[in-house]
């Protein structure tokens, strides 16, 4: 079984992880047009490389992130989400609809 | 303390049942009200159950109340309630009275009350707590979210090998650790914390699984010998030091 660290239980089977896609950082809804949304959304980059990702441990519901080589599936590094997101993000019109144009 | 029997204390007088009342009721078990809740007191005589509890136990400790907290202003409200708290998480530390502080993440605790129901923790805090003056801190209500289970015994750690990826042998894994992890392939909190001189794991679950991890558990402990147990051989074991 593979082993995955994660930063609040520390080792555990790769069993007790959900893979949770590429990591970008989410448009600014407001501004954003429909195309860059929607590649926000559904596009992932798909790099052969060293990338981070979204990965999630289902036992403590605990979202954190991951670099890792795409050639060689080696896991360089774990690591809180906070080391990224230090405070809240607000966007000022909370009612726009980001999908539509 | 005397042994009541089923006649005398059912599990359907009281409002709160364990998932498991029905296999408890089937099983001969014999209960006993404490404080304001009703719990197993014992499947067989006490005096052979805590031998068994001491090699291989499982009692079930659904009934007994218990919360969480959680929210970025969780750790300040709690140490104004004057509790000792875990520095990090998956830690858990033991209050003057016998109750319970689990640390699950920086920002989230989890209570437990003492088997006698003497602190009345659990209870205190949910009645000191308001959604409207307590910033930053959301009640996490755990009774009705998660069974609660006690894993007792030198047994324990091998019983738990099987059906967890996590080093649980006393030497590894310390007193007062917690592992959030899978066990029988489905999430739950594993906190040990020893009565006595006898390890102890709490193991708490969705309580949709109770009776799965209640039937697993068993059948796991069987070629160890294990046993159900009830709060009566706990409560010896845990002042046997």
């Amino acid at each position: 079984m593979k082993i995955l660290t994660c930063p609040l239980n520390g080792p555990r089977n790769i069993s007790e992880f959900t893979y949770g896609g590429e990591f970008h950082h989410m448009p600014d809804p407001k501004n954003s047009t429909a195309r860059k949304w929607a590649e926000h959304v559904f596009f992932h980059a798909n790099e052969a490389g060293i990338v981070t990702e979204w990965w999630f441990h289902n036992a403590t519901s605990f979202w954190f992130l991951a670099e890792r080589n795409t050639i060689t599936d080696e896991v360089i590094r774990t690591f809180n989400a906070s080391d990224i997101f230090s405070e809240r993000q607000e966007f000022n019109d909370q009612t726009t609809n980001a999908g539509s144009n | 303390m005397s042994m009541q029997s089923t006649e005398q204390f059912s599990p359907v007088q009281y409002q709160r049942r364990s998932q498991l009342y029905r296999r408890h009721i089937a099983t001969g078990a014999a209960f006993k009200a404490v404080a304001n809740i009703l719990t197993v007191d014992a499947y067989s005589k006490t005096i052979e159950e805590v031998q068994k509890a001491s090699h291989l136990g499982l009692a079930d400790l659904s009934t007994h109340p218990r919360l969480g907290f959680k929210g970025s202003g969780a750790l300040s409200w709690l140490n104004q309630q004057k509790l000792q708290l875990p520095e990090n998480p998956n830690q858990a530390v033991q209050q003057a009275k016998g109750s319970l502080i689990a640390r699950l993440s920086q920002e989230e605790f989890l209570i437990l009350n003492d088997l006698d129901m003497a602190s009345l923790t659990a209870e205190k805090l949910e009645a000191r707590y308001s959604l409207d003056s307590t910033d930053g801190v959301y009640l996490l209500p755990r009774n009705d979210s998660h069974c609660w289970l006690a894993l007792t015994g030198i047994q324990a750690p091998d019983c738990l090998a099987k059906l967890c990826g996590i080093d649980m042998r006393v030497d590894k894994f310390a007193n007062g650790e917690i592992a959030q992890t899978s066990l029988a392939r489905v999430n739950a909190i594993i906190l040990r914390y020893d009565l006595g001189v006898t390890p102890c794991f709490y193991i708490l679950s969705d309580v949709s699984l109770t009776e799965f991890l209640w039937d697993g558990l068993l059948d796991s402990m069987q070629e160890f010998q294990g046993v159900p147990i009830g709060i009566s051989a706990l409560k010896k074991l845990s002042q046997d030091i």
